[in-house]
């Protein structure tokens, strides 16, 4: 194994902090509220074991490494992507009307941001390694799009983020934000010096960002919401063209003054 | 460049996301169907509308141009001025409560159409920039004595339509909508 003593304690450091937060998450019962996150802190745990035995038999630099780690990454990256999907379902599932709008607008827009990143991957003239981060970054992007896009909603709707939810997908959006930043750096200067800093801010802004999940799980979970009482079928029909008529008629008397 | 640009992209994700998550709105409840009580959100400032009307009334442009001095003028107009920026408010306030209203009736609702919900949003978006304008126009003193009267006649030309409106929405509302502004 090819680490410095201050990448070991690093490792470890982060190694721990991970544990303890996926501790905390099956502790808090995590699973009954937000089972792909809590599988998500599970799959990051067993990442850090899998990269440390690859490191520890293999070395740092095979081949065998390089495709491990990015192989897990990328199991990672989607892994965050099915989180931001399942914290917009948690926010917005209750109102059964804005999540059937809201989530064909989620999906749709991830998947033509996915089909850009792996578009603007592929038309890369770099090396095979800058191919990879610039697909990370697109699909980091799409991340904290879709995470942005579902707040977007729930702001407009006035629907309220409970505070654990609100850490977590902050701690999502974080990473994912940081990562579109530093892959660019990277894929515009890549050299061995520049793979160093990319290597450690990647590792630093994942610290901060499972720290934030160590903030949402610190404090017990409120207690779950009971389901709004919506209204009956068809009063909407009732009281929209009402209300739009209104809004229709103070915006025509605004045009009108303007004019 | 493209570093910059993704520096700048990476930022706005953060500041949207923290603005999103814990800004202020972030504090109000969630809707529940007890917020949908009429009082709450049907206009209340265009009630006012009619004698702010007749307070800002042609007949008194008149007066004040054949029997008063100039500055006095001058003072006049700036205090009609003042009164219809607090007019226009008004009308954004009960702008608001409509808005509020339709997103009520949307969150709470099991069903709702896409076509209408882009409506609502292409609305408000009209409405605020044409708000804006004219505040602007009336803090840069743009409209002339005539036109700040019949920018107030047809304010208040809304507040009769806007009781009838509210008659009407009370009466197509369901039970749980209880209203006292009807009536």
């Amino acid at each position: 194994m090819n680490l410095s003593l201050f990448d070991s304690v690093y490792w470890a450091a982060t190694a721990f902090l991970e544990v303890g937060v996926f501790c905390l998450a099956l502790r808090r019962r995590l699973f009954t509220r937000l089972p792909f996150f809590t599988l998500y802190l599970g799959l990051v745990v067993a990442d850090e074991a899998l990269l440390w035995l690859t490191y520890r038999f293999i070395g740092i630099r095979s081949r065998i490494s390089y495709d491990v780690y990015w192989t897990s990454q990328a199991l990672l990256v989607l892994s965050r992507a099915v989180v931001v999907y399942e914290i917009c379902r948690a926010l917005l599932l209750p109102f059964a009307g804005i999540w059937k709008l809201c989530r064909p607008l989620l999906v749709g827009l991830g998947l033509i941001l996915v089909a850009s990143a792996l578009a603007t991957a592929r038309r890369t003239v770099h090396p095979i390694s800058a191919t990879t981060i610039m697909a990370d970054r697109g699909l980091e992007f799409t991340v904290a799009s879709v995470l942005l896009f579902g707040l977007i909603f729930c702001r407009y709707y006035r629907v309220e983020i409970p505070r654990h939810l609100a850490w977590i997908a902050l701690g999502l959006g974080f990473y994912s934000a940081i990562q579109v930043a530093n892959n660019t750096f990277l894929g515009d200067w890549l050299t061995q010096q520049h793979f160093m800093v990319w290597g450690a801010l990647r590792r630093a802004s994942f610290n901060i960002a499972t720290l934030l999940w160590l903030v949402a799980l610190w404090k017990p979970l409120p207690a779950a919401a009971p389901a709004p009482v919506l209204l009956a079928r068809g009063e909407y029909e009732i009281l929209a063209p009402q209300v739009s008529g209104r809004l229709r008629e103070l915006n025509a008397r605004l045009l009108e003054i303007w004019k | 460049m493209i570093v910059f640009v993704a520096v700048l992209v990476a930022l706005a994700i953060l500041l949207g996301l923290v603005w999103l998550l814990f800004g202020s709105q972030r504090s109000a409840p969630t809707p529940t169907i007890g917020d949908l009580q009429i009082e709450r959100v049907l206009p209340v400032n265009c009630r006012h509308f009619p004698q702010i009307s007749q307070l800002l009334s042609q007949e008194d442009i008149q007066f004040m141009r054949e029997r008063t001095p100039r500055h006095i003028q001058t003072k006049w107009r700036a205090e009609r001025r003042s009164i219809l920026k607090q007019y226009l408010s008004g009308l954004r306030q009960d702008f608001g409560r409509l808005e509020r209203l339709a997103r009520l009736i949307a969150a709470l609702s099991p069903e709702i159409r896409k076509r209408q919900e882009w409506e609502w949003f292409w609305l408000v978006l009209q409405f605020h920039f044409s708000y804006r304008i004219i505040a602007l126009k009336l803090a840069l003193g743009s409209f002339s004595p005539e036109g700040l009267a019949g920018l107030t006649e047809m304010i208040a030309g809304l507040t009769t339509e806007l009781e009838n409106r509210m008659a009407l929405i009370a009466e197509h509302s369901p039970s749980r909508m209880r209203t006292n502004a009807a009536g």
